[in-house]
Parts: C-alpha cells; sequence; structure tokens
C-alpha cells in the first residue's frame, strides 16, 4: 500500500497553514514527519484523518482516492486522554467499536494488546488510577487495537520509562513488519532515525526537505572526517585550525577537498593510533536543525 | 449510523451507570412514594389516637356580653367552628389574653355588642380567617335575633336558616382552579429536566474537550454521529427519569386513592386527561431536543469546564425568561395574552408557552400543529448548525471564542 499526499494546502481564515504538502509512504515502512511547533504537522495528520477537508490537494492510496471506509488510521495524539473516570475495558471497547470493529472481535484485541503491553490487571480499573506512562500504553492500544492500515504516532516515547519505550519499540518494529504505515511525528531525533526510513521536514507550512534519509546524509558534502584516538593533541598540532574537539571528544577535521578524503584517511591511519576513523555524516538533529530552524531563511524546496 | 448507535449505547450507559442520575431518580420516587403513602399512614396514627381526640381539639374560649343571648350565640359558634371547642368564658380582656397564651392553640372571641367583637389569637397565621368566619356568625345571630323579634317562632328562623342552596357548574372551556395545579408540576418537571440535562450535554462534551479524549474521539468519529447519539442518548435518559416519575405517581395514588378522600388538589393532578400527557411527551421531546443541541453546541466551544456556566448563560436566561413568562400568565388566570401567543410560536419558548395553552385554555388545532411544526423545523435546522458548530469548536482550545470567531470558523470550515 502506498499513501500519497498531493499538494495538500489548507488555510484557517487569514492564516496559511499548509503551503502545498507533498509526501509519500510506503507500507511496511516507518515514515518520520518533522518540524517544529506550530509548523503544521497536527493539521497535516487531521487531513489526511478526514477531521476536516483540506483547500486542495488530494491524498491518493495506491493511485486512487482515499477511501475512508476501506483504509483503517489509528491515532495516537500528542496530546493524550481519555475519559478519566471510566473503566479501561469500557473506554477501549468503545473506541474499537467507533472505529468500526464487532464487539467480539474488540474484546479479543483489546485482550491481547494489553495484554502485550503489560496492562491486563488493570482492564478493570478506572483510568485515572493509573500512572502517565500506563495510561500513554492504553492509550496505544485506542490507536492500533482495531489493526488500522496506518498507524499515526504523535510523540510516542514522550513520557515512557526506558523499559516501556524499550515495549513500545517492539510493537513499533513489529508494526513495521505487518506492513503497515507508520507515521511517526517526534521531537526525539534518535528515535526517527532508529526507524524511519523516509522523512519529511515541514517549516512554516512548506515540505523544506523529503526523502529517504540515509540518501539524504549522503548528499551532504562528504569533506569532513570523524576521528576517535587517544593522540588528540598530535592531531590537533598537526591539523592545526582544521581540527576541532567534538562534544563527545572525537575530533572533526576539516577536509580542503572532498577528493583528499581518501588520502587524509589513509595518512592519519598510518601516522597515529586511531580507534576510529570515519566520514562526517550530519545526524538528524543536525539536518533537523539546519532545515527547520530558521523560518525567514528562503526555503529551498529540496527532494532527494 | 452504526457509529451513532456505538455512541447512543455508551452515552445512555453513562446516564444509567451515574450515580447522581439513579440517585436522583431513586429520591424522586421515595419522595413520592413518601407524600403519597402519606394520609395513609398518618390514618394508622390516627386510628390509635382517636379514643383522646377530643381533648386533643383545639379550644376557642367565646366571651359574651350578658345582654345577648349566650346559649343561641353559643350554637351558631359551635355550627361555624367545627374544628373547635368552644368553651364559654367570662373573661375581661387581660384574662383572655393570659388564658390563651397558657393554652397552646387555642383563640378567642369576646363578644361586646351584636357588631362588635374581638379576635384573640397568640400567633397569627397566613391562612387564619376565623376573624370571617365569626364575623359571618355574628351576622346570622344578628339576622336570627331580629327575626324572633318580628314574631317569627324559633322553629320557624331555624328552617330559614337551614335551607340548602344546589349550585352546578357548566363547564365550556377548560377548569382553570383544576388543570391549574397539573400544569404547573408538568411545566416545573419541563423546566428542571430540560435546565438539568441541558447543563449535563454541555459539561459532557467539555469534559471530553478538556480531558482530550475528544482527540481520539474526533478522528474515530463524526462529529454529526457525536452529538447526535449525546443528545439523544440524554433525551432518552430524561425520558426514562419522567415517565419512572409520572409512572410511579400515578401508580401510587391508585393504591392509596381512597385514603386521600375527595382532597380538591390532588384529585385534580390525576383527573389530567391522557391526551395532555401527549402533548406533554411532544412538547418535551422537541423542547428538550432544541435545548440540548444549544448546549452541545456551546459546551463544545469551552475548553475547560468552569468555563460552560458562563457561556451557557444567554440560553439559560431566554429559557428562565420563557419559564418566567409562563408561570406568571399562568397565575394571573389568562394564558392566552399576546405575549403568550406570540411565545407559543417561538421555538425557544413554545415548548412551554403552547404546552401551558393547551392545558389550561382551547387552543384551535391549526394553532397547535403551526407551533409543533415550527418546533419541528427549528429542532432540524438547531441540530444540524450545532453539530457544525461542534465540529469546528471540538478543536478550538485557549479561550473561549466569541460568537463572531465562531461565525467565522464555521465560514471557513
Amino acid at each position: 500500500m502506498r499513501l500519497e499526499l498531493r499538494n495538500i494546502e489548507k488555510s484557517f481564515g487569514e492564516k496559511n497553514v499548509l503551503k502545498g504538502i507533498s509526501l509519500e509512504a510506503e507500507s511496511g515502512k516507518a515514515f518520520g514527519l518533522l518540524g517544529r511547533n506550530g509548523a503544521g504537522k497536527t493539521t497535516t495528520i487531521r487531513i489526511l484523518m478526514d477531521v476536516f477537508p483540506a483547500d486542495g490537494g488530494e491524498i491518493l492510496i495506491d493511485g486512487k482516492p482515499m477511501d475512508y471506509t476501506k483504509v483503517g488510521i489509528g491515532y495516537l495524539p500528542e496530546e493524550r486522554g481519555l475519559y478519566p473516570k471510566k473503566i479501561i475495558f469500557d473506554q477501549l471497547l468503545y473506541f474499537a467499536q467507533l472505529k468500526g470493529m464487532k464487539k467480539k472481535a474488540a474484546t479479543e484485541a483489546i485482550d491481547y494488546w494489553l495484554g502485550r503491553l503489560e496492562m491486563t490487571e488493570y482492564r478493570n480499573k478506572r483510568l485515572d488510577t493509573l500512572s502517565k506512562g500506563n495510561q500513554q500504553k492504553i492509550q496505544l492500544v485506542t490507536a492500533i487495537a482495531h489493526d488500522p492500515d496506518i498507524v499515526i504516532l504523535d510523540e510516542p516515547f514522550s513520557g515512557l520509562d526506558p523499559v516501556n519505550a524499550m515495549l513500545l519499540k517492539d510493537v513499533v518494529r513489529e508494526l513495521i513488519e505487518k506492513g503497515k504505515i507508520v507515521l511517526f511525528s517526534s521531537h526525539q531525533m534518535n528515535y526517527i532515525e532508529e526507524f524511519c526510513s523516509q522523512i519529511a521536514i515541514l517549516n512554516d507550512g512548506h515540505i523544506v526537505l523529503a526523502g529517504d534519509l540515509r540518501e539524504i546524509r549522503h548528499h551532504y558534502v562528504r569533506d569532513r572526517l570523524i576521528v576517535r584516538t587517544e593522540m588528540t593533541e598530535q592531531l590537533r598540532a598537526d591539523f592545526g585550525m582544521a581540527c576541532s574537539v567534538q562534544e563527545d571528544g572525537s575530533l572533526l577535521i576539516r577536509l580542503d577537498k572532498e577528493s583528499d578524503k581518501k588520502q587524509v584517511m589513509k595518512q592519519i591511519i598510518d601516522r597515529y593510533d586511531v580507534d576510529e576513523v570515519k566520514v562526517y555524516e550530519p545526524s538528524l538533529n543536525d539536518i533537523f536543525v539546519q532545515y527547520a530552524g530558521d523560518v525567514t531563511k528562503e526555503a529551498d524546496h529540496e527532494t532527494v | 449510523m452504526r457509529q451513532f448507535k456505538t455512541i447512543f449505547g455508551f452515552e445512555m450507559k453513562y446516564y444509567l451507570k451515574n450515580k447522581i442520575f439513579v440517585g436522583v431518580t431513586v429520591f424522586l420516587l421515595i419522595a413520592i412514594a413518601g407524600i403519597m403513602f402519606f394520609p395513609r399512614v398518618s390514618m394508622l396514627f390516627r386510628l390509635q389516637e382517636s379514643e383522646n381526640e377530643s381533648a386533643d381539639r383545639a379550644r376557642l374560649y367565646l366571651s359574651v356580653n350578658a345582654q345577648l343571648d349566650a346559649e343561641m350565640l353559643e350554637n351558631i359558634f359551635a355550627e361555624s367552628f367545627p374544628e373547635y371547642e368552644i368553651s364559654r368564658v367570662e373573661k375581661s380582656d387581660a384574662d383572655m389574653k393570659k388564658v390563651i397564651l397558657e393554652d397552646e392553640g387555642s383563640c378567642g372571641i369576646m363578644i361586646k355588642e351584636a357588631t362588635d367583637i374581638t379576635y384573640y389569637v397568640n400567633n397569627l397565621s397566613l391562612y387564619d380567617s376565623n376573624v370571617y368566619t365569626a364575623e359571618a356568625a355574628m351576622q346570622k345571630y344578628y339576622q336570627m335575633e331580629a327575626m324572633l323579634e318580628k314574631g317569627f317562632s324559633a322553629k320557624e328562623v331555624g328552617d330559614i336558616f337551614a335551607v340548602q342552596i344546589h349550585s352546578e357548574i357548566e363547564k365550556i372551556g377548560t377548569d382553570q382552579s383544576q388543570n391549574f395545579f397539573y400544569t404547573y408540576i408538568m411545566i416545573f418537571a419541563l423546566y428542571m429536566v430540560l435546565l438539568l440535562y441541558g447543563q449535563m450535554v454541555a459539561t459532557n462534551v467539555a469534559t471530553e474537550k478538556s480531558s482530550r479524549a475528544m482527540e481520539v474521539l474526533i478522528t474515530s468519529a463524526k462529529p454529526v454521529s457525536m452529538l447526535f447519539g449525546k443528545v439523544l442518548a440524554s433525551c432518552l435518559a430524561g425520558l426514562v427519569q419522567l415517565l419512572a416519575v409520572f409512572g410511579s405517581a400515578i401508580l401510587f395514588y391508585q393504591m392509596n386513592r381512597s385514603y386521600w378522600g375527595d382532597n380538591p388538589i390532588i384529585a385534580s393532578i390525576f383527573a389530567m386527561p391522557p391526551q395532555l400527557f401527549g402533548y406533554m411527551l411532544i412538547f418535551f421531546v422537541l423542547g428538550f431536543l432544541i435545548y440540548a443541541f444549544l448546549y452541545g453546541a456551546i459546551g463544545s466551544t469551552a475548553s475547560k469546564v468552569e468555563d460552560i456556566n458562563t457561556s451557557v448563560m444567554p440560553i439559560t436566561l431566554v429559557f428562565v425568561a420563557a419559564f418566567m413568562v409562563v408561570i406568571l400568565s399562568m397565575t394571573s388566570g389568562n394564558v392566552d395574552t399576546l405575549l403568550m401567543r406570540i411565545c407559543s410560536y417561538i421555538p425557544l419558548t413554545s415548548p412551554m408557552a403552547m404546552f401551558t395553552r393547551i392545558a389550561m385554555s382551547i387552543v384551535p388545532w391549526y394553532e397547535i400543529v403551526v407551533s409543533v411544526g415550527i418546533l419541528v423545523i427549528a429542532v432540524a435546522g438547531i441540530g444540524v448548525l450545532a453539530a457544525k458548530i461542534y465540529r469546528v469548536g471540538v478543536l478550538l482550545y485557549g479561550s473561549t471564542p466569541k460568537l463572531k470567531d465562531i461565525v467565522k470558523a464555521l465560514k471557513n470550515a
């Protein structure tokens, strides 16, 4: 299955929130939708979920307009919250039935996921008796119990302890393996890097960068080297201004031109006792700051 | 449609499991049972006490000027004050006061002349009409005395005064002395139910919004199903409550009918024509829907539950004003004033106004049809509008939007 958003536009009154968003996501892959607060991520998600219509553009599944009665969507909103005073199972059943499930199937699916997320003991408790992290796990069940084709996870890892985060990672991997389209939206770049092969960065209603994360990284000029060594001082003395110490203690060496790369790497390995030499590739964090950082900067529509 | 059913079921369960809803219903049923069984229970006590009942009767001390026929006066007063035990005394003004203060519940009448009496009572109650009864008794005495003086025999005088007048009332329209009480009860029930449930719908919506359950809901269900499911479920819950209360009242009354005797108020309440109950249901359902839709729409624009009270104020004010107009016209005895006629066609006031006119006056059938027709159209229109406001409102967070903002958002949506 292939999900395509083509040239989506949306304004609220005078405010142009989306100015032609296009992106593509495929089943069996996770897609990272990035952007600063207010960039238009939630609006994009809401349009995708048909909460309100777009002013322009189309949403296609395998090239045909999306049929919401056939394509199931699960959503974990960033603003979490269910019915605090109601029994957990009751509300999970309610949401599953709203998504069109029969009672029996819904009960089975809910019990499976509660078990999977180690929440079975809370089945008949009120939601507000649970800790925040556990409430979040319950909320995750509302997003995936009805076995949707598209799963949208907005900041899924915030507020989870490492054990729960690991549990959620497994679930996400399982969803991807099952061939779901997983749409991530998060500011925790390490999770995006871990799961998403495709990303899109939204800035001020435009997609400023989109494509395969590995290719995007590779596309950067490969004129910097990362060196990990004990002989920091010698290297700094020899390379002078071209060498700087990174936050993690490794050295960043700037080359005059990309073609020097092979020769300099060889030199370093020959002369010094090094643990690691590699070509510097920007982290997603760096890419994000570069593209989403400056709103006033003329956004170049770069698609790799 | 399936979504609507799911939401309807979920909301209905909310009411049936809601402790306040169940508590209030049970309380009302117990209260009604208490009232309806009261004469039966008090009868039991009265039977036990009946032996010393005569001693319990309050005393009326009668002090008569020596020049008047004390015997005759005592007879007349005994006849006029059957609930009192008449006790003749020779007292001065100060003595009379002292006696009455000592004997709790008693009162006294000092007859100075045939045309001059003083009524003594410790605390004059609002409903104390003894002095008028005494005046009438004195008038009777005066007339009898005058006739005896003119040479009538005592028997003749007695016969003249014992004459019975037979009277009948031929009702052509409705009887306001009869229909006032049940109309009042029904209007009041309508008022309470609409106000309570309206608030409940608004709070319910605002709670979903403030707890952010709305974020998932709005992506799971159509706003129209959400609002309609909520409103119709609360309407059914209100109807169930109303029927339980009225049904149990009728049931308990039937069980205790003989004990109530011919208490005019109770009898008039239960003499309500059945078709009026039908009208009550029609106006209840339509009135409920129109207000619940408005309350639901307003609830959707509030970010916090605390904001509800100020947001719903305008609608509550209209509603209370309608209630006041109806109650005032009812107590004035004329429910067909121009204001009431106008109110019985305006959708927000017609459920109460038109119902009152049907109950207490005669309304041509075509007026009822027009009023109900306007109301039905208004319910549909407001339902659609409320769903639109709801759809926009549930996604608006921050300060409560002004009417202008909502209109703007509606245009953009």
